[in-house]
Parts: structure tokens; C-alpha cells; sequence
């Protein structure tokens, strides 16, 4: 896994970069909105793409950057993110972590925008997207033109990772 | 004692909104709810509000369209933007439509009430 080398060309980022502005975003959403205080453990060495009983939280970009932003976690892991941002304890997957899965990639996938854009103007986000299962396996844009970060908060572990082309 | 309009798609983070404004200690009477720009052109419709908070990029009508729609309907009430959208040409757009400020997520309640406490 690596940045895509037009992304890195563009931006005058490196995959380590682009990595720490990931890893950045994620812990300041987590320590801020969720208190939870993350330790980064960059870099994975193998793609992952098949998951199981986790949920997934993705937000779109397209315009001068087309990629995905997404938050990869454990069920177990999203009801205690869920719990903490609502103040109050979620005991299954539902709407609620849906959508707060949903708000932290949008949260993160903001934060890389401001990364690659100028004004703001040039890159769209989308409305984020949810999937959660007993297993499933997601398959977008090339796994080399990928950005993926580990986190831990204890005994927890989740990813976020980041695909990037330039257009 | 104020009442607020709080716009966004997400339910969770209205929630957080909603407890973050009590955590500031801001003079907060009824907080109102809207799912995008279109229910928050309703709840408008029926209720007095003194300040909206409002999201940008949300489905069915987004943040910028409802600053719009708003003002169009001659109403002048203080909107501040809470969004991901921190662009700076976004955020110009935004005051340039009528919203009087913004503010960054993620916030915390004292970002909050730094922002607020003069409107309130």
C-alpha cells in the first residue's frame, strides 16, 4: 500500500504525510467528540479489505481528488464509540451507532478535504455511508492507491483508511 | 433565554450540539431539531427561534441553500454554521449567503460558548 504517486506529486505529500494528517484528524475527533485518548500504530503492511462483525463508516470525495475516507471497526468497539459521543449506553447496532459512524468519517473526511483543498470549493464531499454485517468485503479504487492507519484505545483495535486518486 | 433551531443530518450529532450547548452554560430555553434544510424551513414555519446552528452539507437541502431560503423569507436571525466544511471559499459563501459565523467539528462546549455567548 502506498499513495497514489500523482496524489503525492500534487500535493508534495508522502504516504508517512498524508498518514500523520490521518492519524491527526482521528485523534483529534476521538479525544474531542468521544473522549477517547487513540495510540496510532502506521504502518500496516497488508491491505484489508474483508471484515467481520464490524461496521463500516465511509464518506465520498470527488472533484480535483476522487477517494474514500473510511472508519473500519469492530460492533463491540462501535457501541462503546456510540455510548460515549451520545452519553449514554448503546447496547445494539442501530441507527444510533449508524449514524455516529457515519459522522466521525464525515468529521474525518472533512478534515482531509481542507488537506487537499484550496477553498474548499474544488472537492465534494458525499453523504456518508454505513454498512455493517457478520461479513463483508469492500472492494473500491485499487488497494495501492491506499492510505491505512491501525488504531488502539486498551484492548480495542479499528482502522481508517484513505483512498486517493488525483483527476 | 433563547431558543435554538439545530440543523443537521445527523441525529448524533444534534444530540451532541444539543448537550454541548447546556454543558457551555449558554442561556438556552427550547432547542428545536431538523434533519435538513427543508425541516428546518418548517420548524420556521411554527416556531420563534433567537439563533439556528446549522450543518452544510446534508441531503435534500443543504446548509448554503437553507442560509438562502431563510433570508429570502426575510427572516434575520443569527445563523452560525457547525460543519466539516471548513474551506475557506465555503465558509466565504456562507457568510456572503447570511450566516453571521462558523464554527469547525469537531468543537468542544468552551469552542462553543466562545462563539455563542456574544449571540446569546
Amino acid at each position: 500500500m502506498m499513495l497514489n504517486a500523482l496524489v503525492e506529486e500534487a500535493t508534495h505529500l508522502k504516504e508517512a504525510d498524508m498518514a500523520r494528517h490521518v492519524i491527526d484528524a482521528t485523534k483529534e475527533v476521538f479525544s474531542t467528540m468521544i473522549m477517547m485518548d487513540l495510540d496510532a500504530n502506521f504502518p500496516l503492511s497488508e491491505s484489508v479489505n474483508t471484515f467481520h462483525c464490524s461496521i463500516s463508516g465511509m464518506v465520498g470525495m470527488a472533484g480535483t481528488y476522487t477517494g474514500i475516507l473510511a472508519i473500519h471497526c469492530p460492533q463491540s468497539f462501535a457501541l462503546k464509540v456510540t455510548s460515549n459521543m451520545l452519553g449514554m449506553e448503546v447496547e445494539e447496532v442501530g441507527e444510533d451507532v449508524t449514524d455516529a459512524l457515519g459522522e466521525i468519517a464525515n468529521m474525518l473526511g472533512g478534515y482531509v478535504k481542507m488537506v487537499l483543498s484550496k477553498g474548499g470549493m474544488d472537492i465534494n464531499l458525499s453523504i456518508p455511508t454505513v454498512i455493517s454485517g457478520e461479513e463483508y468485503t469492500i472492494n473500491a479504487m485499487s488497494d495501492s492507491d491506499c492510505v491505512l492507519v491501525p488504531f488502539t484505545h486498551n484492548e480495542d483495535s479499528f482502522l481508517v483508511s484513505l483512498k486517493l486518486r488525483k483527476e | 433565554m433563547a431558543n435554538i433551531l439545530i440543523v443537521d443530518d445527523s441525529s448524533t450529532m444534534r444530540k451532541i450540539i444539543s448537550r454541548s450547548l447546556r454543558q457551555a452554560g449558554l442561556a438556552v430555553d427550547d432547542i428545536f431539531e431538523a434533519g435538513d434544510g427543508i425541516e428546518g424551513l418548517s420548524v420556521l414555519g411554527e416556531k420563534s427561534v433567537d439563533l439556528i446552528l446549522s450543518d452544510i452539507n446534508m441531503p435534500n437541502m443543504d446548509g448554503l441553500e437553507f442560509i438562502k431560503q431563510v433570508r429570502a423569507n426575510g427572516n434575520n436571525v443569527p445563523i452560525v454554521m457547525i460543519t466539516t466544511e471548513g474551506g475557506e471559499d465555503i465558509i466565504k459563501e456562507a457568510i456572503a449567503s447570511g450566516a453571521s459565523a462558523s464554527i469547525k467539528k469537531p468543537f468542544t462546549p468552551d469552542q462553543l460558548n466562545e462563539k455563542l455567548g456574544g449571540m446569546l
